[in-house]
Parts: structure tokens; sequence; C-alpha cells
């Protein structure tokens, strides 16, 4: 990295704006057939109504709040690499910032329609929003499930703000290497910025204003998150462990997810100079403490649970690993903390193809973590006679893969139409290089 | 600004040549106008020797509007109702604090934004159009200074000394 001078930073990361290629609208075209149909269901079940889920009595909760969580916890490295590595000035994050922010404007964009794909009678989401009306009906601020209306918008204006805020003189360096309409446009969007010392002496503090104030609000968020579970009286949910464990979760996540996208990102654009192996290494790093922090709360669930003497806690505890959901439990732990060790080995996280299963793996093993908690607690609850099981119907996999098509396929838009690594930051660390 | 001022963008490769020029231009009869660079560099700010920005006060009072308005909303829905739920009062600080934690950052995220705006001008597109060089987007860092007509050469000399290149702006505003 130290060796590309600015000019050619620019031009590395201005290359990638070219007019695409056949294949990638290809690929565009193809994700976006899945957010077709993704959007189809959703159509479908807004007409037939929320039967068309598998969601039942006692199994109220399925997929869609799997994915709301799951999506939530992808959202939360961005803001680890853009804000709370930036507190801690480690350099190695700025290559991989900016695509990691965007992933957590995109994610938490996804998360956010789960609960209303979840309400069913979609059309009446205005009873949760807290203003004078004629029904004389106000939200109640007990309730954890209103924390985290607060909690996701918020997270969801704060992060698009700071994204807009760090893209601004990226817009301003392309708009300067543009003409025509291109220009007209990165003109408009830059808000006229020219790197004069008056902004940039308030752009410094006001990106440090923001990073100081994502840091919290990251952890507050998949914290409100957990205490959706963790204050309902169930069992396997209602733990004070719960914020920390979905905080790590979510990062761990989060970071695998960095991975999914950094890898293929680095070889399409020809980013090796940019996002080097020195940068995946460390993000690597970061799973194996994520994960181990994960595992621990895992076997601390255990601990509790038998330490308790709680017989309903101990019925959970047992089903969760020897029950109809077993197979769920073997992947959350097996992906999120076993596999992930495997980081410790410089050979194998400096493999790129390595690297790139074991992310896969991760987010596959995390989506199955939020399955075995939020499934597995509400259909083994206090009362055998009100057990159930629950399986997902075929619109909610429609659903499912419409929310990933949506997430690969605005991400794809992204890093074709703006900057996907931050040529500000990169010049800082060239320089300080 | 001076009718007859002539205006002299030195073009700069480092950050230690364009801060050099800076200070030699503190000690010299002409002004500094502006600089343009890349990203924030603190050998130029430094050189400039500028106060610190004043951002952080909109980004305070976003955060104490924020706080207070999610606390008391939160009173407020509840006291509609005066429903009692597992025997919590009807007024729960701990919840509410929750609440007013989230809009703190909120608005105070809302303040830091406008701040930032309101203060460093955004968006404005004059400064596109007087005296820029797209290149200080890129790799060089420029310092745009002006001088009365006449001393255009002893200008250009200060520049080209810290080793800068010249980009003269020949019409007057």
């Amino acid at each position: 990295m130290s060796q590309l001078t600015y000019a050619q930073i620019d031009q590395a990361i201005i290359n990638t704006l070219t007019p695409p290629r056949k294949s990638y609208w290809l690929i565009v075209f193809l994700l976006f057939c899945g957010v077709f149909v993704g959007a189809a269901c959703w159509v479908y079940q807004i007409f037939i109504g929320i039967g068309v889920a598998g969601q039942n009595n006692p199994a109220a909760w399925g997929t869609y709040l799997i994915n709301f969580v799951f999506w939530v916890g992808i959202a939360h490295s961005g803001t680890l690499i853009s804000a709370i590595l930036h507190l801690f000035r480690a350099g190695w994050r700025n290559p991989i910032a900016r695509a990691a922010e965007t992933m957590t404007v995109i994610a938490v964009s996804i998360a956010g329609l789960f609960p209303f794909i979840h309400l069913g009678r979609v059309w009446q989401v205005y009873y949760m929003l807290p203003y004078p009306n004629q029904r004389m009906l106000w939200p109640n601020f007990l309730s954890p499930l209103v924390f985290d209306v607060v909690a996701i918008s918020t997270y969801l204006t704060v992060s698009s703000l700071f994204w807009y805020t760090g893209l601004l003189p990226d817009l301003a360096a392309v708009r300067d290497r543009s003409t025509g309409l291109r220009r007209k446009i990165f003109k408009a969007l830059s808000f006229g910025w020219t790197g004069a010392h008056e902004q940039w002496r308030h752009y410094g503090r006001g990106y440090l204003f923001f990073a100081a104030l994502a840091t919290p609000l990251v952890i507050s968020v998949h914290s409100v998150v957990s205490w959706d579970f963790a204050l309902g009286i169930v069992p396997g949910w209602h733990t004070t462990i719960f914020a920390p464990y979905f905080v790590a979760g979510a990062i761990h996540s989060g970071l695998a997810m960095v991975l999914t996208l950094m890898i293929p990102l680095r070889t399409m654009f020809k980013y090796e100079n940019i996002i080097t192996m020195e940068v995946l290494e460390n993000v690597a790093k970061t799973i194996v403490f994520t994960g181990l922090i994960v595992g621990f709360a895992y076997g601390t669930e255990y601990f509790i649970a038998w330490y308790s003497h709680n017989s309903i806690e101990i019925e959970q505890f047992r089903w969760r690993a020897l029950g109809d959901y077993r197979w769920g439990f073997y992947f959350m732990v097996l992906c999120n903390t076993l596999l992930p060790l495997l980081f410790v080995f410089k050979k194998v996280r400096t493999t790129i193809f390595a690297l790139f299963v074991i992310s896969l793996i991760v987010n596959f093993g995390m989506w199955w973590e939020r399955f075995v908690i939020i499934v597995g607690g509400v259909a083994h609850g206090f009362s055998p006679h009100a057990w159930g099981l629950y399986a997902p119907t075929i619109i909610e996999y429609g659903i499912m893969l419409g929310s990933f098509s949506l997430f690969f396929f605005l991400f794809l838009l992204f890093a074709k139409h703006l900057p996907s690594v931050s040529m500000t930051e990169m010049k800082e660390t060239a320089h300080h290089e | 600004m001076n009718s007859a001022e002539t205006h002299i963008l030195g073009l700069f490769k480092s950050e230690d040549q364009a801060a050099e020029s800076i200070r030699e231009l503190a000690k010299s009869p002409y002004s500094l106008k502006r600089t343009n660079t890349p990203f924030p560099s603190h050998k130029i700010m430094d050189a400039l020797k500028l106060k610190p920005s004043k951002v952080g006060l909109f980004t305070l009072v976003g955060g104490i509007t924020g706080f207070l308005s999610g606390f008391l909303l939160a009173i407020f829905t509840a006291t509609r109702w005066n429903l009692i739920v597992s025997g919590k009062p009807i007024i729960s600080l701990i919840p509410f604090f929750i609440v007013g934690f989230e809009f703190t950052i909120l608005f105070a995220v809302f303040g830091n934004f406008i701040g930032l705006l309101t203060q460093a001008r955004l968006p404005s597109f004059k400064g596109l159009d007087q005296y820029y060089d797209p290149r200080c987007s890129g790799e060089y860092f420029g310092v745009l200074a002006a001088c009365q007509a006449g001393q255009q050469d002893g200008l250009k000399q200060l520049f080209e000394k810290q080793g800068g290149e010249i980009k003269e702006f020949n019409e007057t505003i």
C-alpha cells in the first residue's frame, strides 16, 4: 500500500467507475429477479394474509424476525470498522471502511423491512408512530419493541449520514475527473466540496463526533434488539447475557460479511495493492476474537442453566442440543466458534480461498444461531402441552431470497457507481506511511 | 476583496512544501486566501493557526435537545393512559432512559450534520468557479494567495522557492 502515490490511488479507484461489462449487468439482472421474487411473495402475503407464512402458536416468531436480527447483525461491523476503529486510529481499516459502511446502510435498510413484513397488516404500521391522533393512542415506551423502532430508525439515519459525510471529499474527487453529465451529477452530490481548509477544519471535527456518537449507538442497537427477547419471560431468552452476546455475535457476522464482500471486490477491481492481505488478515484475527466471545456466551448459557437448578431452563438447553433443532445448534457451534479458530493459523488466514469459505460458513452459522434462539425459545416454553415446531414456507423462503438478492444487488450498484474505497483515507494512510 | 488584487495558486506535491509556503506568506505582504488539499493536513492546519471548529456546539445542543425530547415523549405517552404494567410505575425512568439515549444520539447527529454544513458553508458551488484547480482533490496541495497588481513576480517566486507549480488567475473581481 505504501508504494502507491496519491495519483495511483485516485486512478485505481476511479478506474472502477468505468462503464461495466455485460457480465456485471447480467449478475445485476439475476439479483433483480431475486428481488422481484421476494417482492412478489410479500405482495402475495399481503393479499392472502400472514397465514401463508409458517408462524404458528406457539412459534409465532419465524424467519422474518430471524432475518431481521441477521441483517441488523450484519450492519454492525460497518460501524465497528468505520467508527470504533477510526477512534482507535487503526489504519488498516481505511481500505475497507467505505464498503463496510455501505454494507451497514444496505443491511440496516433491509433489516428494517422485516418488522413490516412480519406485521402482516403492514398498512397499519402507523400505529407504532408517536403522533397526536383521533384514536387517542400512543405507543407504549415500556415495550422493548418500541425501543427497537426508535433504535433501528436512529441507526439507519446515523449510519446513512455518517456514510454520506465520509463520501463528500471522494465525490468531489470523482467530479474533478469527470466530464459532461457525470460531472454535473457528482457536482451536485459533492455539495461543491473543494477541500478548502475551512471545510476540512469542520469536517475533521464533525467526522470525529460522528464516530464518537456511532460507537455507543452501535452497542445500544443490538443490545436493544437482544432485549426484544431478553425482556420476554421465555426460557432461553430471559437472560442478562443477551446484550453483550448479541453485540459480539453481530460484529462476528458482520466481519464475516465484510470478508464475503471484500474478497470478490478485491479480485474484480484488482484492489490487491489497496485491500492488502494484511487488511484481510486483521479482519480474520478480529473474527477469531469475536468468535471466542460468542463461544464463551454459548458456554455461559449452558453453565447458568445448570447452575440455576431451574428445571425449565435446563430442559430448554437440553432440547436445544438434543431436540428437533439440534442440527441448527450444531451448525452454530461449529460454524461460529470452532471453524473460525482455524484463522489462528497464519497459513489459513493468508489464503484467499480459506478466508472466503470460512466467511461464508460464519454467515451460515450466524443465521442458524438466530434460528435456534428465536424459534427454539418460543417453540419449547414452559408448558409441555404448548410445545410446538416451526418450519418456513415457500413464501418465507421467497422473501428471504429477495432480501439476500436485494443486499447484493444494492452493493453491486454501489461498487460500480460510487468510490468503493475512500480515496481521502487511503491518501492519509499513504501519507502517514 | 480589493479590486486590484491578482490571485495566484501555488500547487505543491507535498504538504511540507505547502505548509512552509503558508508560513512564508504570513511574513510577506501577500495575503493568503485559501488552501485546497486532497485530505486534511495537520501540518497545514498548524501553519494556518486555525481556531477549533464550533461544530461540537451544534452536536451538544442537538444531544441535549434529543435527550429531553426522547425522555419527555416517553413520559408524556405513558401519562396519556396511566396503565400500570407488572406493578411498574407509570413513569419508569430506566426504560425511558433508553428512549432518551437513542434520541440523544439521533438529535446530536442531526446537530453535528447541520453544524458541519453550516460551518463549512455547504452546499456552495461558488468555490468551484473561483480560483480552484481540480488537481487539488487529487495529488496537489493548493495554496491560494492574492497580491496587488505588479507584485505577481514576488509571489510567484515565493511559491517557486518552495517547489510549487504556479497557476495565475488573470481575472480580478
